[in-house]
């Protein structure tokens, strides 16, 4: 390695603020282009509206771009928050940051939240958020040192391009002997030949001694960070206590972070072991509910996926505590050590893999067609260290995979590549040619939007059938669970507001199997409500998955078991507590509404957000072909004789492929129309202008911006 | 003996999580179990064997990611 070498290009001395009730009251920003590094005062205004985390973001984010900017325009920016609630370290999930930027891929507003401690280290250092503005082209490194109380942009040449290795070097260097005082921000090779990049940020695992890894996966925000020349950000910080937040009433505070805390040690064992499988134990339950995609969404199950299940990936993940955040007890951050590559330039090294997690397994294994639990690891790590999104990755190769079995594109096109299912060594060899920025690879790295482009100009593929099988909504390609037999997933995935990321709304159980939700009224009450309120731990700078992955025993009996009532009512004390306003669960999903809507309009803004930017492939709808058809035979007949009292008899499979589709295709227009209805917006999907002005986000440029989208 | 719910029950031949959740009284749509660390869809609840000296989890919603 040669040696690391440092320059000062920039240094602003400040005075780090108290944190006052869970905000620091000011945001950091930093534009790479003329090395500015200011700050920004928080008003009460703008905690009122957008609370913190991914509405502070989406604020500096709208003052930031024109409608006009591009994904790597230099006034395109990156912002990281955490939010008021994060960084307190008793209460399980609280150190969530979001990142948003306009997206390599999407070309709109993209989100996407991750574990690790940068964003309580940014805030603890005196910031809410951050803001990144402008490009160089001199290796950079932001250095956000709270303990000294300084901002530094520094010129560092002589790092390494893989995450692993930036992450371990940086979390060295800056922290002079106390590692678990640093977070590293950073991508890889991958992102920068690809527009599917990802983020890394680093967390000290002091017991394995290793700087481990969690993914701000989505939209391609590595790419992003990549374009601007950046190589890492780094957050600097002492020891975390809950009086850090400053919270209105730690008793109140400490109570019910105890009652939470102590349920998830006590039931997570007996109910989905994330605390020691993690979200692998997902996936033999996605295959018994043919709900676990494979061969690119064909089907939602296959004989070989229990070779992949959580037994063998407990067996696989190393012992210990594996919180990506200080005190979580659901801690399902697992990861694999001394694994050893089997190809590339880590070949028989010795690795640490964090990971896989559900969707990796899904995205880069059974959707594919390789159930190799080992091939899956191997893709993590290189997606990780490359700076390579999994599950974009994942549904891109899957995608290719088909054409090819397709005859769509052939081995002229994919460089003497048999990219057949299955065939998880050039799955691989496209991953590394990603991060080399060459062969077939660099078409895979545009993701599925831009295949679809690419094939059909430059290689005559069929245009309509990829439409048809092309695993991607706004940009965006599908993260890993089967939505064809539940129309409320179809509308989770379709109306979310980035694109197809399950983040939003995760209905497949409760409209599938239990049927919770037969009318179209009650699918849209369902895409209201666990939307805003799936948003509002984004805010607050929280993970999910204390709220729903763990329920208290008694559950059960409340009246709408789904929403896990009695954890809504604690994440309202908890925000009571810290924030010391006086809310009710209610006042949640009102919190949410206007950070949603006002998502919704930055989406108009920059171009996207109307009914047509909702639709999706008919893939993600139904049977394409024959053959899926006919593998389900029975539950599609059965569908059309009883429930659409249609004649089936003598019909040929094609012609049922038609007349289902018409179907679907129709009940999902109808979705929508129950959908906007719900949430106050036109049968265009646009809020109303009585909608924005009940939620107080009437600013003269969303009512500018609702006017050039014909909204008066 | 088997365990469910925190609760024992004696074990015979070809019992099944059927025949626990009737012992239980318990008629919540579970959809999803453990048999120790094996997981079982509902379809499967009334065919999959439990054996003796087993835990039986019953998974009360599965969430998602």
């Amino acid at each position: 390695m040669t040696e690391l070498k440092i320059k000062e290009i920039k240094t602003l001395r400040y005075e780090r603020p108290v944190i006052e009730k869970g905000y620091a009251n000011q945001t950091l920003y930093i534009n790479l282009s003329d090395s500015e590094i200011s700050t920004k005062p928080v008003s009460e205004k703008m905690k009122d509206i957008f609370v913190g985390g991914k509405g502070f973001d989406l604020w500096l984010l709208w003052n930031a771009v024109k409608g006009t900017t591009k994904w790597n325009d230099p006034e395109n920016a990156i912002c990281i928050a955490c939010g008021p609630l994060g960084g307190t370290p008793i209460y399980p999930g609280s150190g969530k940051s979001i990142v948003t930027s306009i997206s390599a891929t999407t070309g709109s507003v993209m989100d996407s939240n991750v574990g690790g401690y940068f964003g309580p280290y940014l805030k603890f250092s005196g910031f809410d958020a951050l803001e990144i503005q402008g490009k160089t082209d001199i290796p950079t490194v932001v250095f956000i040192d709270g303990i000294s109380q300084q901002i530094q942009i520094l010129e560092v040449t002589g790092l390494p391009e893989e995450a692993y290795e930036i992450s371990e070097i940086l979390t060295d260097h800056f922290g002079q002997g106390k590692p678990r005082n640093i977070s590293v921000v950073s991508t890889g090779p991958g992102a920068k030949h690809s527009l599917i990049g990802c983020l890394n940020f680093s967390w000290f695992d002091a017991k394995r001694s290793k700087a481990r890894l969690k993914q701000a996966g989505r939209g391609g925000l590595g790419s992003v960070f990549a374009d601007k020349g950046l190589t890492a950000v780094v957050a600097r910080w002492d020891t975390v206590t809950v009086a850090m937040n400053n919270p209105a009433d730690e008793t109140a505070l400490r109570e019910v972070a105890k009652l939470h805390s102590q349920e998830i040690v006590e039931q997570d064992p007996k109910q989905n072991q994330m605390s020691s499988v993690g979200t692998a134990h997902l996936v033999t339950i996605m295959n018994d509910y043919d709900l676990l995609p494979t061969h690119n969404f064909r089907y939602g199950q296959h004989t070989d996926a229990p070779k992949m299940g959580m037994e063998v990936y407990r067996g696989l993940f190393d012992k210990g505590y594996d919180g990506c955040w200080v005190g979580c007890t659901l801690a399902c951050a697992h990861g694999i050590k001394d694994f050893t590559p089997s190809t590339g330039p880590y070949m028989g090294k010795k690795v640490f893999v964090d990971g896989p997690e559900y969707e990796t397994i899904a995205g880069c294994g059974s959707n594919i067609g390789v159930f190799d639990p080992l091939h899956a690891v191997e893709m993590n790590f290189y997606c990780d260290t490359y700076g390579l999104d999994s599950i974009s990755v994942g549904t891109g190769i899957a995608f290719a995979m088909e054409c090819f079995e397709m005859g769509l594109i052939n081995k002229t096109h994919t460089g003497g590549m048999d990219l057949s299912f299955g065939n998880g060594q050039a799955a691989l060899e496209l991953v590394h040619q990603i991060a080399r920025g060459d062969g077939f690879g660099t078409i895979v790295g545009q993701g599925v939007r831009r295949m679809k482009h690419i094939f059909s100009t430059d290689f005559s593929a069929n245009r309509a059938i990829m439409e048809d099988i092309g695993m991607e909504a706004k940009g965006l390609e599908f993260s890993e669970y089967m939505p064809k037999e539940s129309l409320a997933q179809q509308g989770g995935y379709g109306l979310a507001l980035k694109g197809p990321q399950h983040d939003e709304a995760w209905l497949i159980f409760l409209d599938m199997v239990h049927n919770f939700m037969p009318t179209f009224e009650q699918k849209a009450e369902a895409l209201h409500w666990f939307p805003m309120f799936r948003t509002w731990f984004g805010l607050c700078g929280l993970c999910k998955l204390p709220w729903n992955d763990v329920v208290p025993p008694d559950n059960k009996q409340t009246k709408e078991p789904a929403k896990v009532i009695k954890h809504v009512e604690w994440y309202t004390k908890y925000f009571n507590a810290v924030t010391g306003r006086k809310l009710n669960p209610d006042d949640l999903i009102t919190m949410s509404e206007r950070v949603y809507n006002f998502q919704k309009i930055f989406n108009l803004k920059m171009g996207f957000g109307r009914r047509e930017h909702d639709a999706i492939p008919y893939r993600a709808m139904g049977p394409v072909t024959t053959e899926e058809y006919e593998s389900r035979q029975e539950r599609y007949d059965g569908q059309l004789k009883d429930m659409y009292k249609i004649d089936i008899d003598g019909k040929e499979t094609t012609e049922k492929v038609k007349i289902l589709r018409k179907l679907r295709e129709q009940r999902y227009e109808e979705l929508k129309d129950a959908v906007y209805k719900r949430r106050g917006w036109t049968q265009d999907g646009i809020p109303t202008i009585e909608t924005v002005k009940r939620l107080g986000i009437d600013f003269s440029d969303v009512i500018d911006v609702l006017k050039a989208n014909g909204v008066a | 003996m088997v365990r469910i719910s925190d609760k024992e029950f004696p074990w015979h031949e070809n019992l099944t999580i059927t025949d626990l959740l009737k012992e239980l009284d318990d008629p919540y749509p579970y959809t999803v179990a453990r048999i120790n660390n094996k997981t079982v869809p509902g379809h499967d609840f009334s065919k999959a064997r439990v054996p003796d000296n087993s835990e039986v989890f019953l998974i009360p919603l599965i969430a998602g990611g």
